[in-house]
């Protein structure tokens, strides 16, 4: 069927579109105008038209995400089902992180945190968020089978191997390294650990166990580049350890988690003063590098980490006073409570912090929005800090009501910028989908997935952002009018990667002997999933 | 397909049409045991969703142990693998958990990894009674076990002094470089638990010790998740308004159906667990791998997942869901496609969604 979408005002940044016009579809791609009249037209006459949104990091699903919906019952306020799916209003629930995304035009979301000792669980949660496509990055870099090939100094092909195979069992989409020997330092005793710190045990550092991990990613061809989580998550003075990090990578490819909590320099007296002008310019300055935010809003949240030394420090910090932590295979996880408190000094700081990195940066396609859902927020406040970002007279209504900790120290009352759709759009559509690697999402060209999202365009850009007035998801309409329409499921995107047969059997004796059970265990069958869906669907690694 | 009505043999159309008959006059129907693979509890939950049913499960007592103090206290946990590999002490807290393959592994290995490797590892035994006869060290607990867990705590704490066996105990397991503190949730109880969570996160101040549970014989460890992940809470929930309600209380289906509130159950056993006494006093649809015709009103045999077809399921060696392949094949119908094709045809009747939305 052809369609077009006539009459809107559309914003593709990759294309340098930003001008009233058509978007032709066709089979579920965008394609040239076709010169024939179409079967359908949608009329988007006084609406902006992008393409559907990405999301590179939100915690989505695994055993830290099912760990906080039992710790936290009370956490989500859930509300009657409607019509064709009874759970989609279900808070926190896999229906209802689907339908909420797509009603605010996003069409494809990536779990940030899949242990491969927990994939299978993992993807069969993802599975069932309906809407969107979906991918999982598997983490390494705190196994002892890795660590154990490092120690040994088997060599770069033994590492690449092991990743090359851990990725193809889980069926990830990249890779990601968490306080890269944290959680195995933790194991044994440890409670601080930095760039170049010994991790016990096995006489390593972060350095070379990420620097390996880097090293890797790019021999398999994986095109996200390694998805990183640095030491010293949210300790004032974690801006060194960004930029220590950044530095460590030595020009290699490499994308930073949720920025914001790096980006506090240390004060006199153990506090901290923002320090986004000098991740901003480091990021400015080292193209090799992207981030994303993790902003952070106010009000009650949970974090989850599989950064579990962070997450026993954080402990103290819970609110409420309750908090899990699991010492697992590998990784394990930490679950902890917070309050962001509304108007406190500290959060506000915060909140500025994230506002700023994005408001300082030079190029919003390698700054990524994310909230590192649910760490510093729900991903639903998205249409809330887009609005902040383009209208300049919002953000100063909401600084008047904080305290003045935000002018002292961070800059963002003094900053003018206001976004444009544009920069939206590389925001949340053409960076992180050219981070991913996913050439045929994030724009609107002729090829790409008809994945595409028409708002109205209103100068309240909250509400403009979170109910999309049409959402198409393959050329199928999905939302309208802020509401779902067609209850479909997306596909997991999963890396097609080869894995050596030699490392196969070595990871096999090696699992058989610590768990068991063998590689087998730890696979993700297509016999798992409903037989009459393609679950998966292959990415290619980079030429 | 063998299935029977009233203790009839018939045919699986049959059998499908009296289920549907039975669950469509149903007001308050129940789904429980959900001892079954991945897909088949999602199905489950699916068909809950529609009609309105309450869920229970089979190993309810021990999962409610666990997840009642996780909601109010947290945990502090580790895996079998990690306990195998890590701990140079394990205390096993309770009779029960002597019996399990893991107490073999522990007591015919040392640590490899980490920094107590090499070195020997204690098991350690609170109130096991007889069981506990290979234990290095011992302590009794004849006022119950929760109890003894408290006081384990309070020695730790310095509430509690003395040169008694407890106090030699919380010795020798603070002094562990990790510790694991294993117990059986239906056992320990739910303020046991979290006496035994309390414990360990306060051992942590000066070394590493974690939790370590060990599953009952169902699959309640693979509904959990699938639970939280589907509805956002763990099971024992109802829908009978629409909007998932998690309550412990309420939707005990023992309970339930000894105050009369229930006038359907599905009982869902593609693995075997003990079939509950209640069961023959509600009007009942059974689905299940080992089938009897007097089981229930309306009996079908579906596959056991891992022998007849394969499935998802809980493992409880690695601590996680992994897929099992049929070891010896079947044409028995998977649990999960006969609870499709009830919700399809309960969904064409249109008994769904009866009662009206909660405000």
């Amino acid at each position: 069927m052809l369609s077009v979408i006539r009459g809107g005002r559309v914003v593709d940044p990759t294309a340098s579109r930003d001008a009233v016009g058509d978007v032709w579809i066709e089979d579920g791609r965008i394609v040239e105008p076709a010169g024939r009249a179409p079967d359908r037209v949608i009329d988007a006459s006084g609406c902006v038209v992008m393409a559907g949104g990405v999301e590179v990091h939100s915690h989505i699903a695994g055993g830290n995400v099912i760990t906080s919906r039992l710790l936290l019952p009370d956490l989500y306020v859930s509300e009657a089902s409607p019509e064709g799916h009874p759970f989609a209003h279900a808070g926190g629930a896999a229906g209802w992180i689907g339908s909420t995304y797509a009603r605010m035009g996003y069409t494809t979301a990536v779990e940030p945190a899949m242990p491969p000792t927990h994939a299978l669980a993992t993807q069969l949660e993802l599975a069932d968020i309906p809407l969107l496509d979906r991918g999982a990055l598997t983490v390494m870099g705190n196994d002892d089978q890795l660590l154990q090939l490092l120690r040994e100094r088997q060599g770069g092909n033994a590492v690449r191997d092991l990743v090359a195979l851990s990725v193809a069992t889980s069926r990830g989409l990249g890779v990601k390294c968490i306080n890269a020997g944290g959680a195995s330092a933790f194991k044994d005793g440890a409670l601080r650990l930095s760039l170049d710190d010994e991790i016990p045990v096995y006489g390593l550092s972060t350095r070379q166990i990420m620097g390996s991990l880097l090293d890797a990613v790019e021999e398999i061809g994986v095109p996200h580049p390694l998805h990183v989580h640095c030491n010293n998550l949210g300790l004032p003075g974690a801006d060194d350890s960004f930029i220590e990090t950044l530095e460590a990578a030595e020009g290699r490819r490499i994308h930073f988690a949720h920025a914001q909590f790096y980006a506090y320099g240390a004060t006199e007296g153990g506090g901290f003063r923002s320090a986004a002008e000098r991740i901003a310019q480091a990021i400015a300055d080292n193209p090799n590098a992207t981030l994303d935010i993790g902003q952070v809003v106010f009000g009650q949240t949970v974090t989850v980490s599989l950064d579990i030394l962070r997450q026993f420090a954080g402990r103290k910090g819970a609110k409420p006073k309750k908090w899990v932590l699991n010492a697992g295979d590998a990784e394990g996880g930490g679950v902890v409570p917070f309050l962001y408190r509304p108007r406190g000094p500290t959060s506000s700081l915060q909140w500025a912090i994230g506002l700023e990195i994005m408001l300082l940066s030079t190029d919003p396609e390698r700054t990524i929005l994310t909230t590192d859902h649910p760490n510093g927020g729900p991903f639903t406040q998205y249409p809330r800090i887009i609005h902040w970002l383009m209208d300049k007279a919002e953000r100063d209504r909401e600084i008047a009501t904080l305290p003045g900790i935000v002018a002292e120290r961070s800059s963002l009352p003094t900053l003018e910028r206001e976004y444009s759709l544009s920069e939206i759009a590389q925001l949340t559509r053409s960076g992180p989908a050219k981070l991913l690697g996913l050439a045929d999402r994030g724009h609107l060209r002729p090829g790409a997935c008809a994945d595409v999202a028409v708002y109205r365009d209103t100068s309240d850009r909250t509400a403009m952002f979170t109910a999309a007035k049409l959402v198409l998801k393959d050329g199928v309409p999905i939302v309208e009018d802020g509401e779902v329409v067609e209850w479909r499921a997306g596909r997991t995107l999963s890396l097609s990667v080869e894995s050596d047969p030699a490392m196969a059997k070595r990871a096999d004796a090696y699992l058989t002997d610590r768990f068991g059970e063998g590689l087998d265990s730890f696979a993700v069958p297509d016999a798992a999933f409903d037989a009459d869906t393609d679950t998966f669907e292959a990415v290619p690694c980079r030429a | 397909m063998a299935a029977w009505v009233k203790g009839g043999a018939t045919d699986a159309g049959t059998a499908i049409e009296a289920a549907v008959s039975l669950l469509a006059k149903a007001r308050a129907p129940v789904i429980a045991g959900l001892s079954a693979d991945v897909a088949a509890i999602r199905a489950a939950y699916d068909l809950a969703g529609r009609i309105g049913a309450s869920i229970d499960t089979a190993g309810a007592v021990g999962t409610y142990a666990e997840l009642g103090s996780l909601s109010r206290v947290g945990a502090m946990t580790s895996t079998p693998a990690e306990a195998v590999g890590r701990a140079d002490a394990v205390l096993v807290v309770g009779a029960a958990t002597w019996h399990t393959p893991l107490i073999k592994r522990l007591a015919e290995s040392k640590p490899t990894r980490g920094r107590a490797a090499g070195s020997d590892r204690a098991l350690l035994a609170l109130g096991a009674g007889p069981e506990g006869s290979q234990a290095a060290l011992s302590c009794p607990a004849t006022g119950g076990l929760a109890e003894a867990v408290a006081e384990l705590r309070a020695y730790a704490k310095g509430h509690l002094a003395g040169d008694t066996p407890q106090a030699k105990l919380v010795a020798r397991i603070a002094a562990a470089q990790y510790g694991v503190l294993l117990y059986d949730p239906a056992e320990l109880g739910e303020l046991g638990v979290e006496m035994l969570q309390g414990f360990a996160m306060e051992l942590n101040e000066t070394t590493r010790c974690f939790t370590l549970s060990v599953a009952g014989p169902d699959q309640d460890r693979a509904v959990v998740p699938v639970a939280a992940w589907l509805t956002g809470q763990g099971p024992r929930s109802g829908f009978g308004r629409r909007v998932p309600e998690h309550d412990p209380w309420r939707f005990d289906v023992a309970r339930q159906v000894a105050a009369g509130e229930v006038d359907a159950v599905v009982w869902l056993a593609a693995l075997p667990v003990d079939r509950p006494n209640w069961l023959a006093a509600v009007p009942s649809v059974a689905l299940v791998a080992e089938a009897e015709a007097s089981l229930a009103d309306v009996v079908i045999a579906v596959g056991r997942p891992g022998r007849d077809l394969g499935g998802v399921l809980w493992n409880e060696q690695r601590a996680a869901l992994t897929y099992w392949p049929a070891s010896a094949p079947t044409d028995l119908p998977s649990a999960a496609s006969v609870l499709g094709a009830l919700t399809e045809r309960l969904v064409e009747a249109g008994a769904v969604s009866r009662s009206e939305p909660a405000c």
